[in-house]
């Protein structure tokens, strides 16, 4: 663990909470989160919606610690997402990323890029292989693990990042619009792999999406506008916080 | 990370070629340079270990040892300064015989001297003294050319009979002629010149303090005690020295441009690529690990390919028309070094700036670059 570490696992809490969140874009001339409130529970699916520009990216740019917020504070896991000091080591341990588009390396196999994250952890060459073919196996690629992105269908290569994703056993996964560049089947299979991670694993997600079937696998739902969390009748959303056990599962 | 990087070059084959190449060509110039002006030093300093002398005396700054000229008075000076026990004329003179060489070497010597300047007879004869039409072959010359004892040899503008074959354990020597210094001094019209003089001292007198004596007496003359020393009278190779390192300058400079545009280029490129790391946790310094590890391949690739070139290159000069015989290129472990110097140096330079800018990309704005 790192020095950014604030306080050790306490695992009925929320495993990410944010409070009076603002982002206003360096020139100043986009704020783009205007005080947003968001609980997410341990192992909970959850899909956020939202027209364009309400800022849904920018948040998920925020949860990973990819640019820092302008005011208000994030915490994720054990993490004070403002006061990072390692930002490689929270997104390498803490977090899975997920694309639109699925940013695989071309020149690598579809294990390749899995085993390219592990880059630098402690596991050895031999068991970086070794776990890699194990996650294309959980996202059902297993025979198509020597491919390399250009012969893989768009559902294949996005479940592939998903599988690069999971390398490092995060526990939270980010995706932002996962399913926006597939057809329908694809759509349905990669969802499939979202569900079984969160059955699985206990991995939380966290979904940014357009898509109605992807609302529907999800534990929760929540609309954003204007830079903020809304609520179904247009208060503030309050979510209650739930445990895994809690989760109603094989829906 | 290490089949990381061979995956990433062999991805993008014609740019780590260029790359490649490009090193390749500046550690060939300076490799190469570097043989040709060890061997054409060699060569020259080689006359100077025939005779095992203590020390050579020379005309001060001539522009080249074969351009030294001492007159026949100051031998006789130089034979009776204190603590000389003898010291032997010797004119040099370089003639062109023909497209093959260019540069045959002459050496005037009198035939009482010829033993204790370092010379063997292998076949025949010593010439007189004062003989015309009398020549000595080197044995590597006389083999080159078929010529034996009695056969004929025509240079200076007349016959020569062959009337023996030397050696002298030196290449450069063996591959010469020697005359009658009155004769050889004739044929090139300096009557009373010489090029060099040999000087042993008298055992238990300090060769240093002899040297010394002469320098004192003789400021137009030097004294050159070892091959090393020999910069002190060559102005050529004082050149060629600087020539060396300046075109080592200039490699590394081309050759850091070349390298540095073609990085940069590919990094504009990789920059998604590099964001995508970014983002799934890679520091840094492990990007700019990536970075330097791929060109410190390229450059290694390209010094050991370079260097493949340089023995290509040096043989083909070899056998030029003007170098035949004269040049015989001297690969040394101190010219590998600085042709590895060289191709590592470069592309270090020229991938400093692309690395830096890979890393302080921030990873956002590499992941949302187009
Ligand atoms: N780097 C940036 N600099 C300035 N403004 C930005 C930047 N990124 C996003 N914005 C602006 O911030 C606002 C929110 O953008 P964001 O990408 O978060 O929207 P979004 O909800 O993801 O939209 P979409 O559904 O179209 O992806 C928009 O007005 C956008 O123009
Ligand atoms: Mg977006």
């Amino acid at each position: 663990m790192s020095d950014d570490v604030v306080d050790p696992a306490p695992r009925a809490r929320p495993i990410i909470e944010c409070r009076g969140v603002e982002k206003v874009y360096e020139d100043g001339s986009v704020h783009a989160l205007r005080g947003l409130d968001l609980e997410v529970a341990p192992g909970e699916l959850l899909a956020i919606t939202g027209p364009s520009g309400c800022g849904k990216s920018t948040l998920l740019h925020l949860l990973a610690a990819l640019d820092t917020p302008t005011a208000g504070s994030i915490r994720v896991g054990e993490y004070d997402l403002a006061r990072l000091r390692r930002p490689d080591h929270y997104r390498r341990e803490e977090v899975g990323l997920v694309f639109q588009l699925h940013n695989l390396m071309p020149q690598l196999s579809a294990v390749g890029n899995v085993e390219v994250v592990m880059v630098g952890t402690h596991r050895r060459r031999r068991d970086r292989a070794a776990r890699a073919r194990e996650l294309l196996a959980a996202v059902d690629l297993l025979p198509l693990a020597d491919r390399r992105p250009p012969q893989l269908s768009g559902g294949e290569r996005q479940r592939v990042a998903i599988a690069r994703a999971l390398a490092n056993d995060p526990r939270v996964l980010l995706a932002d619009e996962p399913t926006g560049s597939l057809d329908s089947d694809s759509v349905r299979t990669v969802l499939g792999v979202f569900e079984r991670l969160r059955d699985d694993l206990g991995v939380t997600v966290v979904l940014v999406t357009h898509d109605e079937s992807v609302a529907r696998i999800a534990d929760r739902t929540v609309e954003m506008l204007d830079g903020r969390v809304r609520h179904p009748d247009g208060e503030v959303e309050a979510p209650e916080v739930r445990g895994p056990s809690a989760l109603p599962l094989g829906r | 990370m290490g089949r990381f990087v061979l995956v990433n070059l062999w991805a993008k084959k014609g740019r780590s070629f260029g790359i490649t190449l490009a090193v390749a060509l500046a550690v060939m110039t300076v490799v190469t340079l570097a043989a040709v002006s060890n061997g054409l030093k060699n060569s020259a300093t080689q006359v100077l270990e025939i005779s095992k002398s203590d020390f050579t005396v020379a005309q001060k700054a001539a522009p080249d040892i074969l351009n030294s000229t001492i007159d026949s008075h100051q031998l006789a000076e130089i034979r009776a300064t204190r603590g000389v026990a003898s010291a032997i004329g010797v004119l040099l003179e370089t003639q062109d015989l023909n497209a093959a060489n260019p540069l045959f070497i002459e050496i005037g010597i009198q035939p009482g001297d010829l033993r204790r300047f370092g010379v063997t007879m292998v076949a025949g004869r010593p010439y007189a003294a004062d003989a015309s039409h009398e020549v000595m072959l080197g044995w590597r010359a006389a083999q080159n050319w078929g010529l034996r004892v009695g056969d004929i040899f025509h240079a200076n503008g007349t016959w020569n009979r062959v009337v023996g074959i030397y050696s002298t354990g030196i290449s450069y020597g063996d591959l010469g002629a020697m005359f009658p210094l009155p004769a050889l001094q004739a044929y090139n019209r300096v009557p009373g010149a010489l090029t060099l003089i040999f000087v042993k001292v008298t055992p238990g007198d300090s060769v240093a303090k002899v040297a010394a004596a002469v320098d004192y007496n003789h400021p137009e003359l030097t004294t050159i005690r070892t091959a090393s020393q020999f910069g002190r009278a060559d102005r050529n190779l004082v050149f060629l020295g600087a020539a060396a390192t300046g075109s080592t300058v200039l490699a590394i400079l081309i050759g850091a441009i070349i390298v540095g545009n073609t990085m940069l280029l590919s990094l504009f490129e990789r920059t998604r690529e590099f964001g995508v790391l970014r983002a799934v946790g890679w520091s840094r310094s492990r990007l700019v690990a990536l970075v330097g590890s791929e060109i410190l391949v390229l450059a290694v690739a390209g010094s050991m390919l370079g260097i493949g070139f340089s023995f290509a290159a040096a043989a083909v000069l070899e056998i030029l028309p003007p170098l035949r015989g004269v040049l015989h290129s001297d690969f040394t472990t101190v010219g590998f070094l600085r042709g590895l110097y060289t191709g590592i140096g470069m592309a270090v330079i020229g991938a400093l700036y692309p690395a830096l800018r890979a890393a302080h990309l921030t990873p956002l704005r590499a992941l949302t670059h187009e």
